[in-house]
Parts: structure tokens; C-alpha cells; sequence
């Protein structure tokens, strides 16, 4: 028999009995009689939920037997077999129900039946937030008890939903486990007809938290398929009935995971799996389920308090220092065939094989393969690495690429800490952060001296050359679309930043390339894409898309901002700018002062006096908060004039930004060595003795028109 | 979501009406026009019963006169006819396949070609027994186009490529004796045998015809096919859109019309350069636009996501629109109306290779040598048209849809790979597919192919079918004019999944996939037989066995006779909706429609009425499941 014959074989025979039962009972009772499952508003809520009727009657039930049979068809196709598997499930519902009449109370301990309305409400907000990552629903008899119980715990200790029907309900109770709604574990009953009360959890719950429409099945199917992250692990034997059962659970987007040989498999959906101590993963894997690592198997501690913790040298065991040997930190996209989940590898030396006290090499590679993983995003996700692995008590980190330097405390490879646990500590924040486009991740550690300069120089280097060459090759007209990013309404509520490739976000912390990922990690989070079709004012950098967009972030407070001007319709700033910029009117140009200098600029103002005028997410012509990325930027203040207009800012910010500002100011004028005209505080904070100053460097501002 | 539908063949046609408004208006012809002045066709053309091989005739076979001067009946004439017709179609796909050999042999790290996808020709070279250890990359691809081309004339032997078939397959072709010997020779054979004086005997020329067709797919296309891919990329899925409405009025249209890719592609680099961008800005365009035609198209949709202006028949619609600045072909498939055509506009008809000389065209010669002084030569004087543009005339149909496209076999595995569990399932192989079909969930396969024909309303047999298939659950897999019907229409849309039945529609979820997979250009079609291939070793079943059948309901060009008989001869049963020219002999219609089955374990289906074809196709797939017990 092919499988969609099985299926029709199982629903007939449930037919059968279904119309048998609800006969000899309208024959007992009466077709008048009442009904109905205790504490839900939902009669017969899986019926109610896939036709939008109601109903209350013994004779009701037996009209509705007949709509179940209209679903019935028999053509060779998926469509027919869905419907077959809804109406069995729709059958086992009107069998449950009678058990119900009169009142009955047809379930006893341990064993919980019709599940209430309030189940459903308690269960909601726990599986909109991940608490609750899956449910699953095993159906019949483990090979043997200590298999049940095994498989029980698994998805108990991942927070998983379990609901248990037939034989497995005896199996765990023989082994002395506990269950109930509170340990997550809830036995529904011993017919493989109570299965349903499960089902009609995942549909109430479309109704309730979904907003389907009773009666609306194909959106009902839709929302069960993409929302409710349910899977089913049915034991051997099979029989036509749970095969048919199988179908409404497939019908759903609920795949079925099976030890029974010689079922018909189907990607994605009915999965053989003869290994039962498998089952876990090849069920949260067929059902996308990711589950998120809260405790990270190293012998020291991890958290954020741990990040500011610094190791001095006495306290030290061994140390990794890029600016001597050869290190590297890498985050590279694979294959998913080519990496194996989970799997740390050290290469080389572990750290008690090194000298206390030395400096050695290292070289770390985190393989990571998702379908919604791009290359853009390796960056992104690489420059997490110090903060996670400063947050292990007893490691400290700095810098980057092929600069980073780490230290592992005394204390922290006495506890046992080794080179494996910066491993596990890497794939767990990954896969916990990155869920949405990580699948898979692997990592491996070199240590071999050989090996670190081979990944350093023929791996790792190549790699950040050809993203630099990226980063330049991104300019705003290069890319179709920008990005909004409102991390920091929280405190300026009326504040967007509009992020494009060559202007960041104020804060300095987010790119373009950020923003991007951000918006792909989490669609409906902080940033979200920004078309820009149509161009206002190219001079300006003003686009109707861009406005509407800030109109509608800024809940209406912000009507219109331009990328590229200070003076008009200037983007706001909120107030966790890295620098400001302000008019300098005596020499038509600008200066900018960051966050680090307390001291005075020509402006007769600090950077907080300045701040305070200029925060807030309001505009203020003529001062603007930025990142400090961005004074290096052809687009800075590009429509007075662009960076030429910089008169002023602090030393170190000067040192910071030279090689990018002066590479700008040779590319757009044609300066050399920009910024040694521009003042700082060593020269002057007073107006008059910068315009002296400007003057005597021949500063190209001086010639430019007034601003006002 | 709710915002997508399908665009129908009404409005595909509304559209061309309205450009030949703009068209009568600057008196040019059109295919229309021409169709009605050459109907009726001649009858005994069209029944494949005039010999015009020797000068004592023509002969034409009637009741009254039923044999040829030398004798030869109807039978003889028709399947000489018929095997010629192959060798043409043959002819011109290996041909095509030979100068992109050629091109391999000029690949250098910095020359015009590169080796795109080294793994491929490592894997290619593996399968040819060369050592492929430690070799330069350059030297293996030069040494493998030697070896190829070797495969044009080779004196003993049979194709390299037949290897790649189920055993079972490679003995049926064995014992046939249907085993393509050298590529160029199958073709001489066939003219030989047609030759006057030659073969009369149906059985003997359907059977060169199978051979003959087998040395283009299972010789010239696959080299074609597996070489682009080496030189230019394998594709893999990427979104683009299809329809007229690509074409943009603010910016310089060129159209790359034909099928080999070596020129498309080095247009579609100097059309990004930035100098050339820059003159277009300079000439007041905002930018430089290359969309495609035909099966050039096909082959810069596949790998670069270039958009589709449009398939065959409207090749005339994109210089109607008055916004195209330079028609640029290579060979094949290029009707010299646009000549006089493109006289009526600004448009530059632009020929380039020697195969193709027409006339009213400005020949710019493309050498693979110099392929990029060439194509920047060609995008520039697009470009400097930009000028000569009429705006009065311009009228770009504003119809459009999106499309994702690049399912080459190395695509279809990998998409494949995302729906196994990593816990119970190996990876690279066709087995998902296999089980949804085995399962039920997907009835079948069918592998939609061909061009546009007059003889059928354009688009229509194509797009009606394809609905008609997913609607039914079984995935279609298309190359050529057939996958830019239905790219045009919005079927390569990803949410054309909701005109699925339930279990194509599941599939599509799950794959994340368009209903119907775009595999490439004609000559892609030799990737259909490796997918085939592989869903034979896969399942352990013989290819004729397969819920699979191919169909080709618009055809019309010799290469289509040429791709029917290479893919019935590989067992899969093929279904046309245009007459292959042979029905005033009863014989060769035997021999096509049931006599070769015996030999290949497959045969032709002709069915001019599309809605039954649709049913014949669905029938013939149950009758295989049925077979099979599944």
C-alpha cells in the first residue's frame, strides 16, 4: 500500500468508528443532548476552528460528521491526504468528546485530556519569547522504558513542551518519573484518539494569539505551519490510524519523526529515524527548532561582569599577542556539509603544554554555515569576539583581526580552563546571538606556531584585505537601499539615524554593513530598510522615501532630514554622539570636538555644553552629532562643501581620523597632509588665534562662502 | 503577498499590439504580418513528403504519384527530411558547444576568459581520467579543451560523456547501436545517408536521427553547457525579472539576443565599467541597461541575474519599443527581419560573428583574442546612440515580473541538501526529491523545453501547461523560450507556490523554490539529462521508469528536433504540441511515436490540442507511478 493509501485506510476506519460511537450515543442520549469539553469557549474547538461552526449537540455532531466526510476525497494528490488527516484528527475529536457527556470526567491522574482555555493563555507568552522553543507530542511505546524516559528528558531540559500519548505514558510513570504541567511534561491520555487535545491547543492558539478567523482553514494551516513550532515522534508499530493522524500533523507544518521501518519518508516531514536516542536532533532540526545554550560547559565563570576584569602580568599563565607572533580571529562561511556542529578543535598545543608565563601564538577560525548567512555578516559577527571572551572570568582580550591579545589568568587554568573553552565559549555565544542566520558552527584553535602563520598570513589576512576592498567599494550610490536604526529611542524618542555606507550612525557603532545585518538577525528590530527611489535634492542628499521613513520612526516628530547638510534639515542626534561639529563663523568653517576631550574649543563651549544644545533628537542647523568615522567620509557635510570645511578639533581625535581625512581631502582638493592645517588645542581654543592660524596654513575654508 | 499575480497571455499580447501600433506607424513588418502572408504553408512541406535532395526533382508524393523519380516513397522522404533536420539542429548546438571550447583554450589568469569555477573543471577532468594533482588550473583547462574538441572528430570511440548515464542506459544505446561516435561525424552521417542514392529505409534513418541527436546532447550541448560553466560560473539561485518592462527609458538599453555566452558576458562586464557608465551619463542617460533575448538571456539570467526582456517571438517587441539602443546578436535563433526593423528605429543591429552575417546589420567581429576591445567597442557605440533615441516613438510596455532562476543540476543538489536532516540523510544527491516523488507528495517531473512557434498562440501552450502541471504536483523544470514564458508570466515568482497543489506547494515551502526551476538555455538541456541521470542512479530505477516525460509544445527550430530525439533516446517519453513534419509517412510516424520505444524505452506523443497534451503528460506520469507501485 503506498502511503496515501495508508492514509485513506486510517481515516476511513476512524470514520467508521467515529460515525459508530456518536450513533449508539445519539441512540443512548438522544440527538438534544448536550456536548461539549470543559473550560473552553471554543466548542469543539479543533471542528469550530477548521469549519467556524459550532457545536453543542449530540445531533450537531452528527450533522458536522458530515461535513468531516466531504473532506474525504480520494484523488492521488497531497491536498486529498491533508484533508483525509484533518478529518481523522477532527474524528478523534468528536470520540473524545463523548467521553465527556454529562459531565464525565474521563481522564484521571496522570493522564490530563481536554486541556483548558487558561492552559493555552499561561503557554502563549512563554512560546512567543522562546521559553517554550518547541512541543513535542511522542505517540506509543519506546523500544524500551529507559529509551522513553531518556527522550522525555532530552526536550524537558532543552524547555521543550511534551505531551505524551499511549504506551510512553505507562513507560515514564514505570520509571518513576515525574510529570505534569508544571515540569512541562503533560501525559494527554492512552487513546491515540487524545492526541487531539494537543492539536486543539496549537489551533485554539491560532485562534486566540493568531487572530484566524474560525472557519478560515487555509490560513489556519498557514499559522500552524509558520508559528507554532510543534513536532511529533511516533513510536513503531504504525498503524493505518497514526499514519492518518501523521497526516494532520504533517497538514499542519508539524513534521513526524518515526522509528518504524519501511515508512514512506518525506524531506522535512515524515522522518525514519531508527536510532530513538537521535530523536532529539533530527526532530528540532526537521522542525527548525534552535535551542539556546544557557549554560556554557566551562570550568569558570561567564558573564558581562566579567568584562572589565584586566590580568597583570603576575597573575597571568600564558598569553597570545598578535603584535609579536602570529594570531589570528577569524569568523568564516562554509558549506553546512562542510562543518559539523558543535565540533572544537585544538591544533597544537593546549594550554597546559605552555610555559607559564610565555607569549605564544593562536589562531581561531569559527566556521559557521546558515541559510541566511552572507559574508557581510563574518565581520559583524567577528567583532563580538572580545566581548565574548572577555566575559570568561579569568581571560582577558583586546584587539582584533590579526592584533588580538588574550590572557588567561593563574586562577582560571587552575579552575581548569583551557584553550578548548575559549572554543565553547566562541560556538555558544554565536549560535545564541546569531541564531538567525547560524545553523551550524564549528571551531578550530591553532596553537601549532607553523599552522597560526599559515592561517594569519594565507587565510586570515587575505580575508580582511578583501573586506576592506568591500567596506571602500561601498558608497552610497553603490547601494539601493539605506537603513534607519532607532537602538536609542529608549532615551531620545524622537531620534532616527538614517545609516547609509558612507555616514554611520552617530553612536560610531553602527555601519551600514551593521545596520544591514541587524535588519536581517532581527526583521522587525531597530533597523529597517530605507529605499531610495526618490531623490528631492541630490546636493542635500534629501529623498521622499527617506523623509517618510523618518516621519514614521520618529512617530511624526521629524518631517524632513537631509544626509549631507548641517545647515539644512540636518539629521537630528540623540545623545550618544562620539563627536559633535559645530559653525565657526569667523573662519566659514566648522569645529568638531568628541566625547573624550573635556576641554574648551574655539566655540567657547565643551563638548557637554554642546552636547546639551544639540541632543535630543532635534534639529539644530548648524550643529550635528556624529560618528567619528565619519570626519573621514566624502560625504561629510558634502552639500556646504564637504570636509574642507574643518577648521578644528581636539589633537588625539585629529591623530585618530588624519590618514582617513587627509586621503579624502587628497582625493577630493587634491591637499596634501589636510589636517596640519587644521588647529587643535596645542594651537588654539580661541577664535581669533585659529583664524591667525588658518590663515598663516592657507586654509582652504577661509576662501569658502559663508555658511550663514 | 496578496499584490502578486500571474500577467496573462492577453496581456502579454495587449502589449505587443500596442507596439505594433508604433510600429505600423514607422512602416515596419512584423512576424505577424509575415505569418499571414506565408499561410497557407505548403502542404507537402509541412507533411514532410517534398525531396528537393536531388536536382531530377523536386518530388512530391500524391495519391496519384506516389514514389519520387529515383523511386524513393514517402517513407524515405520524410525520414530523410526528418534525420536532415536533426543533423541541422545537431550541427548548430555542437557548434556552439566547439567555440566555447575554443574559448576555454584561450583562458589565462589575466586574460578576457577565466577559469570561473576551477572545481567544476577539476571534477570535469577527474571524470576524463586526466590527472588533475598539482596542476595549474590554466594548463588543465587548456589540455581539457584540447580533449574536447578532440571529441568533435575523434577517428575511433564513442562520446566521453555517455558515462555519465545509468548503466542501464549507456547498454540500451550499446545495443542500438545509437552510441554518438565523433560529434562532426554523426552530422556527416546523416548527410550522407540522406544523401541521393542513400538510405530510404525509415527504421534506418530514425535511427541515425537518435544517434545524430545524442551527439549533440550527449556530446556538443554538454560541452557547451559544462565549459560555460567552467568559464563563467555554475549558476546558482539568483533573482532577476522577465518582461518588457525591464527595459528602462532613462537609461541606455542594449539587448543581448542569441546563445553563446562568450559575448553576452563580456558585454555584460563593460556594460558595469564605469568609464562607459560615465559616457552614458555624459551622452544624458542615467545609466547603461543590458537585458537579454532568447537564450543569450538564459545564459546571463543564469549567472549574473541580467533581466529578460523577452523570449523568440519577441525579439522584434524590444526594437518596437523604440528605447533600445543596440540589438546585439551572436548566432542562432536571430531573425534577419530585424535588419529592416531596426532601419525604422535609432536601434544599432549589431551581428558579430561569422556564423551570423546578415544584412542591414553593422558587423563588429568578436574574437575570443580580443572579446574585450570588442565589447567595449559594442557598448560604446550603444551608448553614443543613446542620442539618436526618438522619444516620440518610445513606448516600453510596462509589464514586468520577478523571477528567481539559476537551478543548474550542482543548484537543484544543494537546494535539496537544505531539506535533508543532517541526522539521518547524506548529502549531494537527488534522494529528496526522489522521496517526495516516491511518497506521492510530488506526482512527477517534466521537463518543459522549446521555443515560440506562430503555429501556437505564443506563450500560451507554454504557461497553460506549466499551471496545469503545479496545479497537479508536478514540478516542471524548463530551459529556453519555454523558461522565459514562464518567467514573463511570474511562475518563477516564489510565491507562485499558492497556484500549487498542496504538495507542490509544501515543496516549495520547504525548498524554498519557485514551482517551476529555471536550468538554462537550450543547449541546458544536456544538464536535464545529467539530472535524470542522477535521479536514475539515485533510485536504482531505469530513467524510462521515472514519473518523468519531457515536452516541447512550441518548437519550432531544427535544434528542438535535434533535443527531442537526444532526450526520448536517453528514455524519457517526449510530448509535442507542433507536427515534426514526417505525418505523410505512416511509417516514420510509427517509428517516432512507438517504434523506438523498443530501443530506448521511450518515444514521441504528438498532441496539438494543449489541453489534452496536459492530460496526456499526467496520464503517462500516473501510468508510471502505477508501474512502479508507488
Amino acid at each position: 500500500m503506498t502511503l496515501f493509501e495508508t492514509v485513506f485506510s486510517g481515516n476511513d476506519a476512524v470514520y467508521g468508528l467515529t460515525e459508530g460511537a456518536v450513533n449508539a450515543a445519539i441512540e443512548q442520549h438522544g440527538a438534544d443532548k448536550a456536548v461539549s469539553f470543559p473550560n473552553t469557549a471554543y466548542c469543539l474547538p479543533c471542528y469550530y476552528a477548521v469549519t467556524g461552526v459550532k457545536v453543542k449537540t449530540l445531533g450537531e455532531l452528527k450533522e458536522a460528521l458530515g461535513v468531516v466526510k466531504t473532506l474525504m476525497t480520494r484523488e492521488m494528490r497531497l491536498n486529498d491526504v491533508f484533508m483525509s488527516g484533518v478529518a481523522t484528527a477532527l474524528c478523534a475529536e468528536f470520540i473524545e468528546v463523548l467521553k465527556y457527556i454529562d459531565g464525565a470526567e474521563p481522564y484521571t491522574e496522570p493522564c490530563y485530556g481536554h486541556l483548558a482555555d487558561a492552559v493555552i493563555r499561561e503557554l502563549g507568552v512563554p512560546l512567543v519569547t522562546g521559553d517554550i522553543p518547541g512541543v513535542a507530542v511522542i505517540l506509543g511505546s519506546a523500544p524500551t522504558k529507559e529509551e522513553a524516559v531518556a527522550l522525555v528528558k532530552s526536550y524537558q531540559a532543552q524547555g521543550i513542551l511534551v505531551t505524551l500519548v499511549g504506551g510512553v505514558i505507562d513507560q515514564v510513570a514505570e520509571a518513576g518519573m515525574k510529570t505534569g504541567a508544571n515540569l512541562r511534561v503533560i501525559p494527554l491520555g492512552k487513546d491515540v484518539t487524545s492526541v487531539i487535545h494537543v492539536v486543539s491547543v496549537a489551533l485554539r492558539a491560532a485562534l486566540i494569539f493568531g487572530n484566524v478567523t474560525p472557519g478560515d482553514a487555509a490560513n489556519l494551516m498557514k499559522y500552524t505551519f509558520e508559528r507554532v513550532p510543534a513536532f511529533v515522534n511516533a513510536f513503531a508499530p504504525l498503524d493505518d490510524v497514526i499514519v492518518a493522524c501523521g497526516a494532520g500533523a504533517i497538514a499542519l507544518g508539524f513534521p513526524v519523526i518515526t522509528n518504524q521501518e519501511g515508512v514512506s519518508t518525506v524531506p522535512k516531514s515524515l522522518i525514519l529515524q531508527p536510532d530513538v536516542s537521535k530523536f532529539n536532533a533530527t526532530s528540532l532540526e526537521a522542525r527548525d527548532i534552535k535551542i539556546k545554550i544557557t549554560n556554557i560547559d566551562i570550568p569558570v565563570a561567564f558573564a558581562s561582569a566579567f568584562e572589565g576584569e584586566i590580568i597583570r602580568r603576575g597573575d597571568m599563565q600564558v598569553e597570545f599577542d598578535g603584535s609579536r607572533v602570529d594570531c589570528a580571529e577569524l569568523v568564516q562561511s562554509a558549506e553546512a556539509t562542510e562543518i559539523e556542529d558543535h565540533k572544537i578543535t585544538v591544533i597544537g598545543p593546549e594550554a597546559d603544554e605552555m610555559e607559564l608565563g610565555s607569549k605564544n601564538s593562536i589562531a581561531y577560525v569559527v566556521k559557521v554555515a546558515g541559510k541566511n548567512m552572507q559574508s557581510d555578516f563574518e565581520p559583524v559577527i567577528e567583532r563580538k569576539f572580545h566581548n565574548y571572551i572577555n566575559c570568561i572570568e579569568g581571560v582577558y582580550h583586546t584587539g582584533q583581526r590579526d592584533m588580538q591579545r588574550i590572557r588567561i589568568s593563574k586562577d582560571a587554568f587552575h579552575a581548569g580552563f583551557r584553550l578548548k573553552h575559549i572554543g565553547e565559549v566562541l560556538y555558544a555565544s554565536v549560535k545564541n546571538e546569531f541564531d538567525a542566520v547560524v545553523d551550524k558552527c564549528e571551531v578550530v584553535i591553532y596553537t601549532d606556531p607553523a599552522e597560526c602563520k599559515r592561517i594569519r598570513h594565507e587565510v586570515a589576512v587575505p580575508t580582511f584585505n578583501k573586506r576592506d576592498d568591500r567596506l571602500k567599494s561601498l558608497t552610497d550610490e553603490s547601494v539601493d537601499v539605506y537603513y534607519s536604526c532607532i537602538l536609542c529611542q529608549a532615551f531620545s524618542p524622537s531620534h532616527v539615524c538614517v545609516v547609509t555606507p558612507e555616514r554611520l550612525g552617530l553612536c560610531g557603532a553602527v555601519s551600514w554593513l551593521d545596520a544591514k545585518a541587524t535588519n536581517e538577525l532581527d526583521p522587525n528590530g531597530p533597523c529597517q530598510v530605507i529605499t531610495k527611489e526618490k531623490c528631492i535634492d541630490e546636493r542635500i542628499g534629501e529623498y521622499e522615501d527617506v523623509n517618510e521613513a523618518v516621519r514614521k520612526f520618529s512617530q511624526g516628530a521629524l518631517e524632513e532630514v537631509s544626509l549631507y547638510s548641517i545647515m539644512e534639515k540636518p539629521m537630528t542626534s540623540c545623545g550618544c554622539f562620539e563627536c559633535i561639529c559645530g559653525i565657526e563663523p569667523f573662519s566659514n568653517g566648522v569645529v568638531i570636538t568628541n566625547r573624550e576631550y573635556a576641554g574648551m574649543t574655539p566655540l567657547g563651549m565643551t563638548f557637554p555644553e554642546l552636547a546639551s544644545m544639540t541632543g535630543g533628537g532635534v534639529q539644530t542647523p548648524g550643529f550635528m552629532g556624529h560618528g567619528k568615522h565619519f570626519i573621514g567620509s566624502k560625504k561629510f557635510m558634502k552639500a556646504e562643501g564637504g570636509i574642507e570645511r574643518i577648521v578644528w578639533m581636539p589633537k588625539e581625535l585629529k591623530e585618530f581620523v588624519a590618514e582617513r581625512l587627509n586621503q579624502t581631502a587628497k582625493e577630493l582638493y587634491g591637499i596634501d597632509n589636510f589636517t596640519d592645517m587644521v588647529g587643535d588645542e596645542t594651537i588654539a581654543t580661541d577664535p581669533e588665534e585659529l583664524v591667525a592660524f588658518l590663515t598663516e596654513k592657507g586654509h582652504p575654508a577661509l576662501g569658502l562662502d559663508p555658511m550663514m | 503577498m496578496s499584490s502578486f499575480r500571474l500577467t496573462t497571455v492577453e496581456e502579454f499580447e495587449a502589449a505587443t499590439d500596442r507596439l505594433l501600433e508604433t510600429g505600423a506607424k514607422v512602416g515596419a513588418d512584423s512576424w505577424q504580418m509575415r505569418v499571414k502572408n506565408q499561410t497557407p504553408h505548403c502542404k507537402f512541406g509541412e507533411e514532410g513528403i517534398c525531396c528537393r535532395i536531388c536536382s531530377m526533382g523536386p518530388c512530391r508524393i500524391t495519391k496519384k504519384a506516389p514514389r519520387g523519380i529515383c523511386g524513393c516513397d514517402a517513407h524515405g522522404i520524410a525520414g530523410r527530411n526528418f534525420l536532415r533536420f536533426t543533423a541541422g539542429g545537431a550541427a548548430t548546438h555542437s557548434d556552439h558547444g566547439r567555440e566555447i571550447c575554443h574559448t576555454l583554450h584561450t583562458v589565462a589568469p589575466d586574460g578576457n576568459y577565466k577559469v570561473k569555477d576551477a572545481e567544476k573543471l577539476i571534477r570535469i577532468a577527474k571524470e576524463w581520467g586526466v590527472e588533475t594533482e598539482g596542476r595549474d588550473i590554466y594548463e588543465l583547462a587548456h589540455e581539457m579543451s584540447e580533449l574536447a574538441l578532440m571529441e568533435y572528430g575523434k577517428p575511433f570511440g564513442v562520446q566521453r560523456w555517455l558515462k555519465r548515464a545509468p548503466e542501464h542506459t549507456q547498454k540500451l544505446w550499446h545495443d542500438a547501436e545509437i552510441e554518438p561516435r565523433a560529434i562532426d561525424r554523426e552530422v556527416s552521417t546523416a548527410m550522407h545517408m540522406t544523401h541521393m542514392g542513400n538510405s530510404s529505409k525509415p527504421e534506418a534513418l530514425v535511427r541515425q536521427a537518435l544517434r545524430s541527436g545524442m551527439s549533440d546532447g550527449w556530446g556538443g550541448s554538454m560541452c557547451g553547457t559544462e565549459f560555460s560553466d567552467v568559464m563563467f560560473g555554475t549558476p546558482k539561485p539568483v533573482d532577476t525579472e522577465a518582461n518588457l518592462g525591464v527595459m528602462k527609458e532613462d537609461q541606455v538599453n542594449i539587448i543581448v539576443h542569441g546563445h553563446d555566452p562568450s559575448l553576452s558576458e563580456m558585454i555584460c562586464e563593460y556594460a558595469d565599467d564605469p568609464e562607459m557608465v560615465a559616457l552614458a551619463k555624459t551622452m544624458g542617460a542615467n545609466g547603461i541597461n543590458v537585458a537579454g533575448v532568447c537564450c543569450t538571456s538564459n545564459e546571463v539570467a543564469m549567472r549574473r541575474g541580467v533581466p529578460m526582456a523577452g523570449n523568440f517571438l519577441q525579439q522584434e517587441n524590444v526594437v518596437l519599443t523604440g528605447a533600445c539602443e543596440a540589438i546585439v546578436v551572436d548566432v542562432q535563433c536571430i531573425f534577419p527581419a530585424l535588419g529592416p526593423l531596426s532601419k525604422c528605429f535609432h536601434t544599432k543591429f549589431i551581428t558579430t560573428s561569422p556564423i551570423a552575417q546578415m544584412p542591414d546589420s553593422d558587423f563588429i567581429r568578436f574574437n575570443a583574442e580580443t572579446a574585450g576591445e570588442n565589447a567595449k567597442k559594442i557598448v560604446r557605440t550603444a551608448v553614443e546612440n543613446f542620442a539618436n533615441r526618438k522619444q516620440e516613438l518610445v513606448h516600453i510596455p510596462q509589464l514586468k515580473q520577478k523571477a528567481t532562476v539559476g537551478y543548474s543540476v550542482e543548484a537543484i543538489v544543494k537546494t535539496l541538501d537544505g531539506v535533508t536532516n543532517s541526522q539521518v540523510d547524506v548529502l549531494g544527491t537527488t534522494k529528496p526529491l526522489l522521496e517526495c516523488i516516491t511518497s506521492g507528495v510530488l506526482r512527477g517531473a517534466v521537463a518543459m523545453v522549446g521555443c515560440n512557434n506562430p503555429r501556437v498562440r505564443p506563450d500560451y501552450a507554454h504557461i497553460e501547461l506549466m499551471k496545469k502541471l503545479i496545479k497537479n504536483d508536478i514540478i516542471v523544470i524548463l530551459s529556453g523560450c519555454s523558461a522565459q514564458a514562464a518567467a514573463r508570466a511570474g511562475l518563477m515568482d516564489k510565491r507562485a507556490k499558492d497556484l500549487c497543489g498542496a504538495g507542490l506547494k509544501r515543496v516549495c515551502e520547504l525548498a524554498d523554490i519557485p514551482p517551476v526551476l529555471h536550468m538554462g538555455s537550450c543547449v541546458d538541456i544536456s544538464r536535464m539529462m545529467v539530472l535524470a541521470s542522477e535521479l536514475s542512479k539515485d533510485s536504482g530505477l531505469p530513467i524510462s521508469k521515472l514519473p518523468v516525460v519531457g515536452c516541447a509544445p512550441e518548437w519550432m527550430s531544427e535544434k528542438a528536433v535535434s533535443i527531442g530525439n537526444y532526450v526520448v533516446a536517453t528514455g524519457i517519453d517526449t510530448f509535442l504540441g507542433v507536427d515534426p513534419q514526417v505525418s505523410g509517412s505512416s511509417e516514420v510516424t510509427y517509428w517516432l511515436t512507438e517504434g523506438v520505444r523498443k530501443w530506448v524505452e521511450a518515444a514521441y506523443t504528438v498532441e496539438k490540442d494543449i489541453e489534452k497534451l496536459g492530460d496526456a503528460m499526467i496520464a503517462r506520469i500516473e501510468e508510471k507511478r502505477a508501474a512502479l507501485g508507488i
